[in-house]
């Protein structure tokens, strides 16, 4: 890990929302190229809270982020951002509005300026390494929660993002969708940063495990070594299957 | 498409106020208490919508969707619009009180005719129904902008060219609407196209 | 975001039985309206900024209301003086202004405002479900008091709502433009919100259902006229009387 450049770093980010306390607080984090990092917290500890912050749909109060390096603060920069990192929304009805599957992955193609042609080409592609083909005409909001998911991951994957965020990627989910998802995600190669508050899936997933607390983040250890100390994890202790 | 108070003479002001007790009372007759947490859901989806302000050219204007309203709720139009114009008035005290009838007739008009002349062509096919569509959406604006000169009008003659000038400068809001509007009922038509009307209209 | 800055607040006015407060602000509006001698437009001016006083509101948010109404007010002011025949007393350009024309665009800007800060302070000043409560007790068919109220409680969540959805675009690039690609994503946004609310209107139903919902409207909200509502009732009768005299007695 060491040595390895470092895709998203974030340095001393503090963030509060108006009325509350400070949700992040002095907050500094990296994520290295090939590396995948499970984020384990409570509700409201801050997770879809950084993840927003790094996409720059919150601006922190205090701190620096930088993305491939280079420093990010203005829109200007937040638009390259998203160019370069994809968010995959915990709930995919938040993720997809277009009326079809192949409309949806395509979005994000025209918007990086391809073609129609080119855009349709590559959400094909994508619908393809995801085994959903035969889905491009099927109607989004008619989806079951495991197609969703995987659609909305395939609208992110489709613009061929250097690192992901994902957001409780196992919420709404059955235990089918839960395995394949985690199958999918664990043979992935991108640089990936899953929120989850689930251990098990982590542990499939992820191999670095980091905790949020007190708005800040701590590595809490490799996720093979974790799993075996679970009961004693103080940030989870929620029944787990014997695999 | 709002005419602000002051404007308007009172027999304008009443002629708006008696078409629009009229219109609401058609409309509520038409919708059983149990459809009302629909129209209502409608109303703030509608009022959540006409936030949205869209580019065009160098400026952006913001979106009046009565075409769209009227192809969704038929009569009901009237009650949701006179709603949605009157808790516009009071969150954002835009709009008023005494031309509160008035605004109403003027967008909830042309909502209820489209519902009647492009709701039986919205549910065919899309070569129909998306040309169907934009020109739901144009001509609810266009003729929203008419009944404002109307009303302008018939309160001073020598209104007119204010009449002429507010009309042409809904010309293009009225291609925006209308695309959006093409593009909307296109979405709608292949995820729900329930909500469209179809044969409720012979029922009517 | 949608905010309410007026409501919370704990002047006389604030504390007014709400059924005057629209009766009033109702019978001012057409008062004011439908004058055309200045004096009269000053007066219900000075009556406006004497409430707007009394209600104690935060200014910056006052002039914030004012500045948007008086926007469109100024592209009157650009327009009918020029559009209006009369006495011409300036030329701009091939553009001529007649004095008729301002008279009358000062007569719109003086109305509109002396309306608009009446609102604010006697209208906006109470929450949605009290005016919602108020109404139906003024026999405002129950239908429309609840379609009032229910839409009310839900224009937060679908604001929500929607901007969730347009998070999801911006998330992956979207940028805003004059192009059709922009109308066709602003129009699945919009389509995407009318489905999800429907569905929603769906759940709502059947939960109201599941709790007896049957139609009508009931309120915790109780109201009593007071003594002190009696006295402002005298008051501003006398005042919109003597508005009206002035305007249309000779």
């Amino acid at each position: 890990m060491d040595g390895l450049n470092p895709v998203i770093e974030l340095e001393h980010i503090h963030f509060g929302y108006e009325a509350g306390a400070r949700v992040l607080d002095d907050l500094t984090f990296s994520l290295h190229e090939g590396e995948k990092a499970g984020l384990i917290g409570y509700n409201g500890s801050g997770k879809t809270t950084l993840l927003h912050v790094i996409m720059g749909l919150l601006s922190p109060s205090k701190g620096t982020i930088r993305v491939l390096g280079r420093r990010i603060e203005t829109r200007k920069d937040f638009r390259e951002v998203r160019r370069t990192i994809g968010l995959v929304f915990q709930h995919a009805d938040d993720q997809l509005f277009s009326p079809t599957v192949l409309e949806d992955v395509a979005f994000g193609p025209l918007n990086l300026g391809k073609t129609p042609k080119e855009a349709r080409r590559v959400a094909m592609e994508t619908l393809e390494r995801l085994h959903l083909r035969g889905f491009e005409n099927r109607i989004t909001h008619k989806l079951s929660g495991g197609e969703k998911k995987l659609v909305s991951l395939a609208t992110v994957l489709v613009m061929q993002p250097k690192a992901l965020l994902l957001d409780e990627p196992t919420t709404g989910l059955d235990e089918e969708a839960r395995v394949r998802i985690a199958s999918l995600l664990a043979h992935l190669d991108i640089s990936s940063i899953i929120v989850s508050h689930e251990y098990d899936f982590l542990a499939e997933t992820a191999q670095k495990i980091y905790s949020i607390k007190g708005g800040r983040i701590e590595f809490d250890g490799d996720a093979g070594a974790l799993h075996a100390h679970l009961h004693r994890h103080p940030a989870e202790s929620h029944p787990h299957r014997y695999i | 498409m709002h005419i602000s108070e002051g404007i308007l003479s009172g027999p304008v002001l009443v002629s708006g106020i008696a078409l629009a007790a009229a219109g609401t009372a058609i409309g509520l007759r038409k919708l059983d208490v149990d459809r009302i947490p629909r129209a209502a859901i409608l109303s703030a989806a509608f009022f959540a919508a006409s936030l949205v302000h869209v580019p065009i050219g160098a400026s952006s204007v913001h979106l009046i969707l009565n075409g769209i309203v009227g192809l969704i709720l038929g009569w009901g139009a009237f009650p949701v619009i006179l709603v949605a114009l009157a808790l516009q008035a009071v969150l954002f005290q835009f709009g008023g009180i005494t031309t509160l009838g008035v605004n109403t007739v003027i967008m909830a008009f042309p909502a209820v005719l489209s519902y009647y002349v492009f709701g039986p062509l919205v549910r065919r096919r899309p070569e129909i129904a998306l040309p169907a569509a934009f020109a739901c959406g144009a001509a609810s604006v266009f003729l929203g902008a008419i009944l404002v000169g109307l009303a302008l009008t018939l309160t001073e003659k020598n209104f007119l060219k204010v009449s002429a000038i507010v009309a042409a400068a809904h010309i293009p809001v009225m291609i925006i609407e209308g695309i959006i509007t093409a593009f909307c009922v296109a979405f709608l038509k292949k995820v729900q196209p329930e909500i469209l009307p179809g044969n409720e209209i012979d029922r009517a | 975001m949608i905010q309410e800055p007026f409501v919370c607040g704990d002047s006389q006015i604030h504390r007014l039985d709400p059924r005057f407060r629209i009766v009033v602000v109702a019978a001012y509006a057409f008062v004011v309206a439908l004058s055309d001698r200045f004096s009269v437009l000053f007066l219900g001016l000075a009556f406006s900024f004497v409430l707007i006083g009394i209600s104690r509101l935060p200014l910056f948010e006052v002039a914030k209301r004012v500045l948007l109404v008086n926007g469109f007010v100024l592209f009157l002011w650009f327009v009918v003086p020029v559009t209006f025949p009369g006495t011409p007393l300036f030329h701009l350009g091939p553009l001529t202004a007649t004095g008729e024309g301002l008279l009358v665009s000062a007569r719109i800007t003086i109305k509109s405002n002396a309306i608009l800060l009446t609102f604010i302070a006697m209208i906006a000043t109470s929450r949605v479900a009290t005016l919602g409560a108020a109404l139906s007790r003024m026999r405002v068919p129950e239908k429309i008091v609840l379609l009032l109220l229910m839409s009310y409680r839900y224009i937060f969540v679908m604001e929500t709502e929607y901007h969730r959805l347009a998070r999801s675009a911006t998330v992956r690039g979207f940028r805003p433009s004059t192009s059709i690609h922009t109308y066709r994503t602003y129009a699945y946004l919009i389509g995407m919100l009318f489905v999800r609310a429907q569905a929603r209107a769906e759940r709502v139903y059947m939960a109201m259902l599941c709790r007896g919902f049957s139609g009508k409207f009931h309120s915790l909200q109780e109201f009593s006229f007071s003594r002190k509502d009696g006295f402002w009732a005298g008051c501003t009768t006398i005042a919109l009387l003597g508005l009206g005299v002035l305007e249309w007695m000779d």
